[in-house]
């Protein structure tokens, strides 16, 4: 006998009709595809932490899957019961919100290693359309994305406090570098360069703006920040809020041809990279005008073309590579990091698994602003912290200033004692 | 009475075909284009999807369990076998009848592995946690044929109650946890080709993914 799904309010009708567009998307295959053999578990780092059933890649991913079959799959429209298929209201979308983003963190590693081969992060994120369409993204996440929206960037640092930063970061760098003509230039027109940076790097890590400050100078290139729209990350990919992400990337290639830059470089950041340089033209529905690469990249080319000089000797100390989810698995960024830390640095030692099967450090997904989860995130950072253990390396270079933030608080609660930097400083470090 | 078998498991067959062209065509929703400037070959990535990416080597969740990966493996393989049978009968049944018999020992083997499979997701609380009704029926539905066809000793008779099965079982296949055997090639061509345009796929050969 037919079940009819009650009439859903307005709020849980458009999460429906988002989860329509969503599914649309990356085509539904994904949802029609899991066996529930349960053999994923092992390959998340969440579930290895704390191996309760309600970790398992395959259980996070079917609670979403079974709104989708009530609207979607013909024994979920008819028979619901046979399927588990369940119908979406505001007590379910609650139930939805610690599975998708309490428990997961999207970074996609049982998607690679799933016995059938179903996206199960892709699936996780259209859980997150749902659940920001209907307002239910966790408030620390959601905060972000509005500090995004309404001040161009995630920590609401204001224009005045960029600039002070760049100018006491260019006295600096003068001062370190011997040479008075080192700029860090903002809003400079006709640029060849729109370096955008993570606003972490303005308030916490500014000796990685300094450094790539110092190489830009070193190699001679021509680039410019920009003090309206200089983030280079986009929180509406982690919250699932297709809007401001497509907002956040329409501004910044405004920015960009206003500017007349010929080429956007992206700073060390894995979620990033990814929003920008492959959904973005997807959330725009065009190509972009302006190329757009990571700033790993752009080192590799400094050094292929000998553009900067290095002497690995300046950097004795063993460093081991913490490989970003979203910039090596999701970005298919993998090697330009190994070749240029390979001539940075005397001692690197892989981290075992690594490139697109390494584990995630357990901040991505936008947990470290979800501080409901805290406890949870640092304790998944347990995998993350054996792995480092296990290489002996005094340094963690990582490409990714969220991780970096993760990477710095599991150092101190694993107690590894080891330094956490951006492939950036290590270059810089060793300029000759 | 084997006339209306035959024509009853043709019926399945053409079921599945549309009923799985259709979905897949639904699921596809007029594809999107991606807009993104590609950084490798989406060919490459589903290739790579479709054959090495699914070895132990590189598959971590077939490495830590190669029993039950061997163990799918044979039950997917007599489940196969059993209905290349089947749809041969429905041709000529004297060519699906010698094939049914050759299957004989492979459908025995993995009615074993199925009734293991069904026990293991009864006992094990993760599995029995995260199962519905439907996944269930849908390793009940295998063991039945499986059963079937490991006690197939030929004749009309025979013939006409594997086929009247198959027909069955044909038309609950994609409307339940069975579609998996066509949406497991779509997933792995959707996955593919994103991380192929993306360069993740293949991996880069001088350390696939690491080891």
């Amino acid at each position: 006998m037919a079940d009819e799904a009650p009439r859903p309010d307005d709020t849980v009708r458009r999460a429906i009709e988002k989860l329509d567009r969503a599914i649309r998307g990356l085509g539904s295959y994904h949802m029609n595809a899991c066996v529930k053999c349960g053999l994923c578990g092992e390959t998340c780092h969440v579930y290895l932490a704390e191996p309760d059933p309600a970790n398992l890649p395959g259980a996070k991913a079917t609670e979403v899957m079974n709104i989708y079959r009530r609207y979607h799959t013909f024994l979920g429209k008819h028979l619901p019961k046979l399927v588990d298929a369940r119908d979406a209201t505001p007590e379910t979308l609650d139930a939805l919100v610690e599975p998708v983003y309490g428990r997961c963190t999207a970074c996609g590693r049982c998607s690679l290693h799933c016995s059938v081969g179903l996206d199960v992060s892709a699936v996780i994120r259209a859980g997150r359309n749902m659940l920001a369409e209907s307002k239910r993204v966790p408030e620390g996440l959601q905060r972000t994305v509005d500090n995004q929206i309404e001040t161009g960037n995630q920590m609401a640092i204001t224009r005045e406090e960029l600039i002070s930063t760049t100018e006491w970061l260019t006295e600096d760098l003068q001062t370190e570098m011997q040479d008075d003509s080192v700029r860090i230039p903002v809003d400079k027109k006709g640029r060849r360069v729109l370096y955008l940076i993570n606003p972490r790097e303005v308030k916490f890590f500014p000796l990685s703006l300094m450094a790539a400050a110092g190489v830009f100078h070193a190699a001679g290139e021509s680039w410019t920040l920009s003090s309206k729209f200089y983030d280079v990350t986009n929180y509406g990919y982690y919250s699932g809020d297709d809007d401001s992400a497509t907002e956040l990337t329409r501004r910044v290639m405004e920015e960009a041809r206003e500017l007349e830059v010929q080429e956007i470089i992206l700073s060390e950041c894995g979620h990033g990279f990814r929003s920008f340089r492959w959904e973005g033209p997807n959330w725009i529905d065009r190509a972009y005008p302006i190329p757009m690469r990571s700033v790993l990249q752009l080192l590799e080319e400094y050094l292929e073309q000998g553009r900067i000089t290095v002497d690995p000797s300046k950097n004795t100390d063993r460093v081991t590579l913490h490989d970003p989810c979203n910039l090596v698995r999701w970005g298919g960024v993998s090697e330009p990091q190994r070749r240029v830390l390979r001539q940075v640095v005397c001692d690197f030692q892989e981290m075992t698994p690594n490139r697109a099967d390494n584990f995630c450090c357990g901040g991505g997904g936008g947990m470290l602003s979800m501080s409901e989860y805290g406890e949870r995130r640092v304790a998944s950072g347990r995998v993350k912290a054996d792995q480092i253990e296990k290489t002996g390396a005094r340094i963690v270079a990582t490409p990714c200033h969220n991780c970096a933030d993760q990477l710095i608080e599991i150092s101190k609660r694993y107690k590894l004692g080891v330094d956490i930097q951006a492939v950036v400083e290590l270059v810089y470090s060793a300029l000759v | 009475m084997l006339g209306i078998a035959r024509t009853l498991a043709a019926l399945g067959c053409l079921w599945v075909i549309g009923a799985s062209v259709t979905q897949l065509a639904g699921a596809w929703g007029g594809g999107r284009k991606d807009h993104s400037q590609p950084q490798g070959a989406p060919r490459r990535g589903v290739l790579y999807n479709l054959t090495a990416a699914m070895l132990p080597t590189h598959k971590e969740t077939v490495r830590h369990h190669l029993i039950e990966f061997a163990a799918g493996m044979m039950l997917h393989a007599g489940v196969l076998m059993v209905l290349l049978g089947a749809v041969l009968a429905v041709i000529d049944p004297d060519v699906g009848t010698a094939v049914l018999h050759i299957s004989r020992p492979i459908a025995g083997l993995s009615l074993l592995i199925g009734v293991i499979l069904l026990a293991r997701r009864i006992f094990s609380w993760t599995l029995r946690s995260m199962s519905s009704i439907d996944d269930y029926l849908a390793i009940l539905a295998v063991i039945g044929l499986l059963l079937l066809a490991t006690g197939f000793g030929g004749g009309d008779g025979n013939l006409t109650g594997l086929l009247l099965y198959t027909a069955l079982l044909l038309a609950y296949l994609p409307l339940g946890k069975l579609r998996h055997a066509v949406f497991f090639f779509a997933v792995r061509i959707d996955l593919g080709r994103r991380l192929g345009h993306r360069g993740t796929y293949p991996p880069p050969t001088e350390s696939p993914h690491g080891r």
